[in-house]
């Protein structure tokens, strides 16, 4: 029975240990239930099969989705939802739909403001190394531009099909609505928590792993300046929830650093939003032209260098780590 | 159309059931039923709920906040697997789609138009289907998505008369229209009504409300007449 598991799935970054709501999911899941997985984090997804993420493989078994690994673990007796009743199992089941229904297509359609900035952000600490090229990244070239466009397409194909009927014509309209719905499930949910710990007691069960899939992302991104997120501040028991998860299961500290580095790590973080926002244009335009990279800052700062001379580089160490 | 019926009815609000060959085209959102009050058209059953509070009729007032959350929690389980399942069966299941819903659709309609147009809605129906990742499902599988949905609604539902103990509200009304739909249409198969008859308090529920709201409305009502002819009534 103890046969091992290897869960691969996205990245985190921002103090998250993954970005991707489901595997978000799938791993607070095995952190509450017990399970020893082995996690391979991955910003190249054709190693992994048919492109899915999550994936889980134990032995021969290839799984993917994360209701169906969920089952797989509780099967192999990781079971979360021991001491749920019959009922607190049927809210489950409901509350689940509300979040796939409600939330996950706002989710989506920031999706690729997400992927956008966090290789933004991994490119930026980069900057100060000039023998990097741009492309030189955790996600291999094409793959990293062909991807998030992948993605947000798909997603933006199941927003349109599922919403985007009379009398809701133009993509702004849909994309209002959807964020009046995420909205709404926020408030819900908060009012579904209360002042509990998690959603049924004392200890965390499927339902906990779901909300904290979806909402960690989109609390603890530094997005330039995204509704639902300042919507979900404004909620601080969902907050709270969010950061207990993760001091108590995946003993990370609110920004992903030690204490002590925090400051630090938070100055850097400010410079960078700035920097992405001063940049977020250029990253549109990347989408359809790859020949712009040339003018990108790596090589304005190697010129501004050899043309101070001897003088401190100001722009350079704003960029630095 | 059930569930509006069943809410509308329960609201103690009366309606005159129509029954129109292109009422898909005159709803304001594409989807039927919908209803038209004086110079006002309203379609879906969220809107129309809102609709009709507007006017002073609501039935979950007596709810707090958490049972409001968990209503409309349960709500969209409804939504997303028996009305998924339902249209699923209606236009991806090759077998009921060429015996029963392309005649049917197209049942108003000369040749050829009758099959072009239910062509059409098969092709829109197979694409939202894709969108959500339910094309690859097997019917195995949908049927049981709609098990899974039943055996929690069941648990819900418990001993109680209605979700919410003593009074009926929106759930109640929507859950009592797909259920009653999957219980009495005649299909290929008697899979899916199958399903839902596993769990007795969800076919006493239903036949509760038939009783209680629809007994009596059956002469002047179109939509009986039809569930007449393809359907058959829980009572008998």
């Amino acid at each position: 029975m103890a046969a091992s598991m290897e869960l691969s799935c996205w990245g985190g970054d921002w103090g998250l240990p993954s970005l991707h709501p489901e595997s978000l999911t799938v791993m607070a899941y095995a952190k509450f239930s017990g399970a020893p997985l082995t996690v391979n984090t991955i910003s190249n997804s054709w190693r992994a099969p048919k492109g899915d993420v999550p994936v889980l493989i134990s032995e021969d078994i290839v799984i993917s989705q994360p209701a169906k690994i969920l089952n797989f673990l509780r099967k192999q007796k990781y079971n979360a939802d021991y001491e749920l009743s019959a009922k607190q199992g049927a809210d489950t089941l409901a509350y689940i739909a509300l979040l796939e229904e409600k939330l996950l297509p706002a989710l989506a359609s920031i999706e690729k403001h997400l992927i956008m900035l966090h290789t933004f952000w991994v490119e930026a600490e980069n900057y100060c190394s000039v023998t990097k090229p741009w492309f030189a990244s955790r996600i291999a070239f094409p793959l990293r531009l062909y991807l998030p466009g992948k993605m947000s397409r798909e997603a933006l194909n199941r927003i349109l099909l599922t919403r985007g009927g009379p009398p809701l014509c133009s993509l702004t309209e849909v994309e209002a609505q959807i964020y009046r719905d995420a909205k709404e499930c926020l408030n819900l949910l908060s009012k579904r928590l209360g002042t509990s710990q998690f959603f049924f007691g004392h200890t965390p069960t499927t339902l906990d792993a779901f909300v904290f899939g979806f909402l960690a992302p989109v609390y603890k991104v530094c997005f330039p300046r995204v509704q639902l997120q300042e919507h979900l501040k404004q909620l601080p028991n969902l907050c709270r929830f969010c950061d207990d998860i993760l001091t108590c299961y995946f003993r990370l500290t609110v920004s992903g650093h030690s204490p002590a580095g925090q400051d630090t790590a938070d100055a850097n973080l400010q410079k960078l939003t700035q920097l992405v926002n001063k940049e977020s244009n250029l990253i549109e335009k990347m989408d359809d032209n790859l020949r712009k990279s040339p003018q990108h800052p790596p090589r304005k700062l190697t010129t501004l260098k050899l043309a101070a001379g001897g003088e401190e580089n100001s722009p350079s160490h704003r960029l630095s780590p | 159309t059930l569930c509006f019926q069943a809410f509308l009815q329960m609201c103690n609000l009366p309606i005159q059931v129509v029954c129109r060959a292109n009422a898909e085209y005159m709803s304001p959102s594409g989807k039927v039923p919908f209803i038209h009050v004086g110079n006002q058209v309203v379609s879906e059953l969220g809107p129309i709920v809102q609709f009709v509070k507007a006017k002073g009729h609501s039935l979950s007032d007596g709810l707090d906040e958490v049972q409001k959350a968990e209503m409309k929690a349960y709500m969209e389980l409804v939504n997303n697997m028996l009305l998924t399942a339902e249209l699923y069966l209606q236009w991806c299941d090759d077998v009921t789609v060429e015996e029963i819903t392309h005649p049917r659709y197209g049942s108003p309609y000369p040749w050829p138009l009758n099959r072009i147009l239910s062509y059409q809605k098969q092709w829109e129906v197979r694409r939202k289907m894709k969108a959500i990742g339910w094309a690859g499902k097997t019917l195995e599988q949908v049927l049981e998505d709609v098990d899974q949905c039943c055996q929690a609604l069941s648990q819900r539902l418990g001993t109680q008369p209605y979700f919410f103990n003593k009074q009926p509200t929106e759930l109640d009304a929507l859950v009592f229209g797909h259920l009653f739909t999957i219980l009495t249409t005649q299909l290929t198969t008697d899979e899916l009504s199958e399903k839902v008859k596993n769990y007795s308090n969800l076919t006493a529920f239903c036949r509760r409300i038939e009783q209680q709201y629809f007994e009596g409305h059956d002469k002047d009502n179109c939509a009986t007449a039809t569930a007449r002819s393809a359907k058959k009534s829980l009572l008998r």
